[in-house]
């Protein structure tokens, strides 16, 4: 098969997309300037290229989804400058690096009320006749060095101006091009640059002169690589106002269609004796799994995982806990398409919960007899480890009953990362400062096939699990979920509940697993099967999969009292939490709510006896009679 | 055909000779009805009422497009659960009536939607005339011929009678001949003397609800039975109030649909004493009622009752009506319900079909106007039958409910 041919800036932005593209045997790279990036596109000499934004408009692209540069915030690299304030301009020299940068200034400048005129001129010129009336729009890496006593952050004037992310580039195709596989190759190529942006700054420190930890903190807290909600939301406001302007001429987005359709031919298995096994707890295989989840009548499903939840419970009880959800940040730089609850860092939204606002809620938990907090926040680019330390240490410090169950993989990942240590010290670091369990969150469908689509700048499967085993290892126990109706197939959630399990008889490690439906308001992406009843299905389907996970949570928070009750009879022992607050789910819709009197009578009047549980599921009060 | 799983299951919790009652058609006993709603073991029950569920309908469920009038929310009567009506003094500042040319305009307004039916019910008003009420059937029945009218609770027959010195066979008649089609099964709430007394002291008895229902059935009319359970009853007074419904059935044949109704409490007088029933024993009571009410046809989820959710779930436990797109409900809605209040046609299809059913569109008197087949499949039109005689329902027949039955 003849390679896919690609072209890519050079600029160190870009590197952490292109990197993991060298060497691959689906896409040959060609590095060059923007614009004969552009060019060569346009002249079909290369099937596609990172361009910057404004070349979309000069043929039908296709865009490859997930994936961009962009920034919601200060970007340092693309600047104006000059001697004087821009308000008094007459005349701005355009660095002849990139057209959307143009368009930026243009824009900015003319929110700001100047009109100046605009001469392409090579950036170190127009920087060096950036005097008196006149200044120089810097692009790229020359951005770093710039020196004048004014200079706008383009990229901060955007996010100011609109709340939104600013879209610099991203992956375009000539229609029909690039297949589904190839958007999975650009999409691995993504997560492997992303892992490695402490080792692209240090060799661009190099190769160019300047400080690798200056280059390090613009990879990794400047620019922003998602392409999800607010980034789209943020690229089609800017060609919005482009083509209102007359900047630009008006254009649709189109994008390359990433479904990808391969399933293995399944062995032929009997229905009953599928669940025959699932009830009486022998180990089912994938194509076992698979029948039950597409074939099974709901009850007979539900029958079977009660047989097993008999087996495993035996007394009749079922747990809850007292804890409260806490959502430390929104501001997320993972733009997965299933969210609504993140913000870019400038939108008028996007928070921190201070201290005060923390005393408040656990405050408030503890007056309640809880005993837990789960933490987990947006993955912000600013919060290193230290800060998660000192956060951990004043809980502890402040409310001894409080258990610290906080950090979902993706936002441990995401640390490391950020503070440039291993994951094994991270973890280490975050036990040490009081971090008691860890939620199961951002498991999504462990099956990247389906990752890469939802959320291609999630943490993939491998790396999801590897944190899992290295917390189960240092004697952290955790919980494990999945988010199921997005699109996958049964092949996919079985997938997951194998890898789950599979971890799971190496360290044992997990306590409980949960699982819920997708939400889909106020999020692009669309809905596939998320029904009371695919809930209990899938639920059913898990408990006998997994079986050696001991608790299955029910998930009331989005499907209601009800049918969690009838969970309870179909594979689940246990009744989450009670409800003191849970900003994720809501965001998309959901406003189920319970406190413990509630929660214990939904328990009681489905049949059962309700105990409360700590985070490790040892049961309080109640040490089994 | 009842698995293995269900079996072993049934037997586990000792409800194996309710299990072959049903499964040889014998008729369940008080004692059992009783057995089975305290059973703990739903997912076995809910395996029983499916199989008496499948083995009427295959996989049809059913709804039908209505739209709800509700003409004034001025009642005298002091149910103690209702959330709905306005009396005294609340009636200058949050009391409702409406005109005889507002109420026809509001139903008027609904053309064009696909409508079926109009579902009329009422406050018991102290000063409305007599004559409001037939007027306002014929005048809906002249502008809108085609559509149903499914109008008055036994309550307010029962208050038409009183006030203006009627027998139930005359006002019946009159309501009749003025163009009402089917009566609705509200007002049943409990039966029992002991709870009646305490929650709704003042309405009609259940002596006489059930006269009601047996003269409308005498005179031709097709009526519906409610439950409202989830308050201060015990269950032997569900059994007792559903065995009540079962006898005048073995009578009159005349009920189309049995649909227990959950109590919501918000913003009336008893809700602070008793929290809303949990969906636990909305989908027990409903699987019961399957096994229990052998002679009703229909068990219906009432959507804006239960939510889309549990509605849906209870497709699997005996239920196979979801009651209709309901355009503008009230009642449950003043009660604190916070479903939307109507559901698309399309979203109703989802929700079925996610279930593993077929969605049946059906009239007032559960005639199927067109089987809707999984996406790829024809649809199976079934000519509407314009003619407003009183007819006997033709349920779905074997044809139907074959071909749409899971293979």
């Amino acid at each position: 098969m003849p390679k896919l041919r690609a072209a890519a800036v050079s600029f160190l932005n870009a590197h952490p997309l292109t990197v993991g593209l060298e060497g691959s045997e689906r896409i040959e790279l060609v590095l060059a300037e923007p614009s004969r990036c552009a060019a060569m596109l346009e002249a079909g000499e290369v099937d596609l290229a990172l361009v910057s934004v404004a070349a979309l408009t000069k043929g039908e692209y296709e865009i490859v989804p997930g994936i961009a540069i962009g920034a919601d915030g200060p970007v340092q690299t693309v600047v104006l400058a000059g001697e004087q304030s821009p308000a008094i301009w007459d005349e701005v020299f355009l660095d002849t690096a990139s057209r959307t940068s143009h368009v930026l200034a243009k824009i900015v400048l003319d929110e700001m009320g100047v009109h100046p005129t605009f001469t392409p001129m090579q950036a170190d010129e127009g920087l060096a006749r950036a005097k008196g009336r006149k200044g120089a729009l810097v692009i790229g890496d020359r951005g770093f060095g710039v020196r004048a006593n004014h200079i706008v952050d383009l990229g901060r004037e955007w996010t100011h101006l609109t709340g939104l992310p600013m879209i610099f580039a991203l992956w375009a195709a000539r229609p029909g091009r690039v297949s589904p596989e190839d958007v999975q190759e650009l999409t691995r190529a993504a997560q492997h640059g992303l892992g490695v942006r402490t080792e692209l700054a240090q060799r661009f420190a190099a190769q160019k002169g300047g400080d690798p930890e200056r280059y390090r903190r613009y990879l990794t807290q400047r620019i922003r690589y998602g392409l999800g909600p607010h980034e789209l939301d943020g690229l089609e406001a800017f060609l919005a106002r482009a083509a209102e302007k007359g900047f630009l001429p008006p254009m649709k987005l189109r994008f390359v269609d990433d479904v990808v359709r391969t399933a293995r031919t399944r062995r032929v298995v009997s229905l009953d004796t599928a669940l025959q096994k699932g009830a009486d707890g022998e180990r089912l295989d994938a194509d076992e799994a698979e029948l039950l989840d597409e074939k099974a009548p709901l009850l007979e499903l539900g029958l079977a995982a009660d047989a097993r939840r008999r087996a495993l419970h035996p007394d009749g009880a079922v747990t809850y806990i007292v804890s409260r959800n806490v959502n430390y940040t929104n501001v997320c730089t993972t733009a997965c398409h299933f969210c609504a609850f993140y913000r870019p860092r400038g939108h008028k939204d996007a928070y921190v919960l201070d201290r005060d606002e923390l005393t408040r809620k656990i405050d408030e938990t503890v007056a309640l007899d809880g005993i837990e907090i789960l933490l987990q926040g947006g993955l912000h680019p600013d919060l290193g480890v230290e800060w998660y330390e000192e956060l951990f240490r004043w809980v502890k410090e402040k409310w001894p009953v409080i258990n610290l169950h906080a950090l979902s993989p993706e936002e441990i990942w995401h640390i490391a990362r950020t503070s440039d240590l291993p994951l094994d010290e991270t973890i280490q670091r975050l036990i040490a400062a009081g971090l008691d369990s860890i939620p199961g969150g951002g498991a999504e469908i462990l099956d990247d096939e389906v990752r890469r689509r939802i959320a291609p700048l999630k943490c993939s499967t491998d790396e999801w699990l590897s944190v899992m085993k290295a917390a189960h290892v240092k004697g952290l126990r955790s919980t494990a979920t999945m988010m199921f109706g997005v699109g996958e197939e049964a092949r996919h959630r079985v997938a997951h509940l194998a890898r789950l399990r599979e971890l799971q008889d190496e360290t044992g490690g997990f306590t409980a697993f949960i699982c819920w439906p997708f939400q889909s308001a106020n999020t692009r992406l669309t809905a596939s099967d998320t029904s009371a009843q695919a809930y209990l299905r899938v639920n059913a389907v898990s408990r006998l999969v997994l079986d050696n996970v001991p608790n299955l949570q029910a998930s009331w928070v989005t499907m209601g009292g009800g049918v969690a009750q009838a969970s309870l009879h179909m594979g689940c022992n246990d009744f989450g939490s009670v409800m003191i607050e849970e900003n994720v789910v809501s965001a998309a819709g959901t406003t189920f709510s319970m406190d413990s009197e509630e929660v214990e009578r939904h328990i009681r009047d489905a049949g059962f006896r309700a105990v409360r549980r700590n985070m490790k599921y040892e049961r309080l009060g109640d040490r089994i009679a | 055909m009842i698995s293995t799983l269900a079996h072993r299951a049934l037997e586990r919790d000792g409800l194996g000779p309710i299990r072959d009652k049903v499964l040889s058609g014998e008729r369940l006993s008080d004692a059992d009805a009783l057995r089975l709603l305290e059973a703990t073991d739903l997912a076995a029950v809910g395996a029983l009422a499916n199989h008496v569920r499948e083995a009427r309908h295959g996989d049809l469920t059913f709804y039908n497009r209505n739209v709800h009038l509700n003409p004034t929310n001025v009642c005298v009567a002091t149910c103690k659960f209702c959330s709905f009506a306005r009396k005294d003094d609340q009636v200058a500042s949050e009391g409702y009536t409406m005109s005889l040319d507002d109420a026809v305009a509001k139903v008027l307004a609904r053309r064009g939607l696909g409508i079926t039916e109009v579902h009329i019910v009422s406050g018991l008003h102290p000063e409305l005339p007599w004559d409001y009420y037939p007027e306002l059937l014929r005048r809906i029945r002249a502008a809108w011929p085609e559509l149903a009218i499914k109008a008055f609770t036994a309550i307010e027959i029962h208050f038409f009678a009183e006030k203006f010195g009627k027998s139930y066979e005359q006002v019946l008649r009159e309501l009749h001949a003025a163009g009402m089609d089917t009566m609705p099964g509200g007002g049943a709430e409990i039966f029992a003397k002991r709870v009646r007394r305490k929650i709704c002291d003042d309405k009609a008895t259940a002596e006489q609800w059930l006269e009601i229902h047996r003269t409308a059935h005498r005179l031709g009319l097709k009526t519906n039975a409610t439950m409202l359970y989830g308050h201060i009853e015990r269950l032997d007074e569900r059994v007792d109030h559903m065995r009540l419904l079962r006898e005048l059935q073995d009578e009159t044949g005349g009920f189309q649909v049995f649909i227990p109704l959950a109590f919501h409490p918000e913003h009336n007088m008893i809700g602070k004493a008793f929290p809303k029933p949990t969906g636990y024993d909305a989908l027990r009571t409903l699987a019961v009622a399957r096994l229990y009410l052998d002679n009703f046809d229909h068990v219906k989820a009432y959507w804006v009752s239960l939510g889309e959710r549990l509605a849906q779930t209870s497709l699997a436990f005996g239920v196979d009506d979801v009651d209709g797109t309901v355009l503008e409900e009230r009642i449950y809605h003043m009660a604190g319900s916070t479903v939307p209040q109507a559901l698309s046609e399309r979203t109703l299809h989802d929700l079925i079909r996610a279930a593993g059913r077929v969605p049946a569109e059906r009239d007032s008197l559960y005639r199927v106007l067109k089987v809707h087949l999984p996406a790829g499949g024809a649809e199976m039109p079934v000519p509407p039958d314009p003619s407003h005689a009183p007819v006997q329902p033709q349920p779905a027949g074997p044809p139907l409910a074959a071909a749409a039955r899971r293979v």
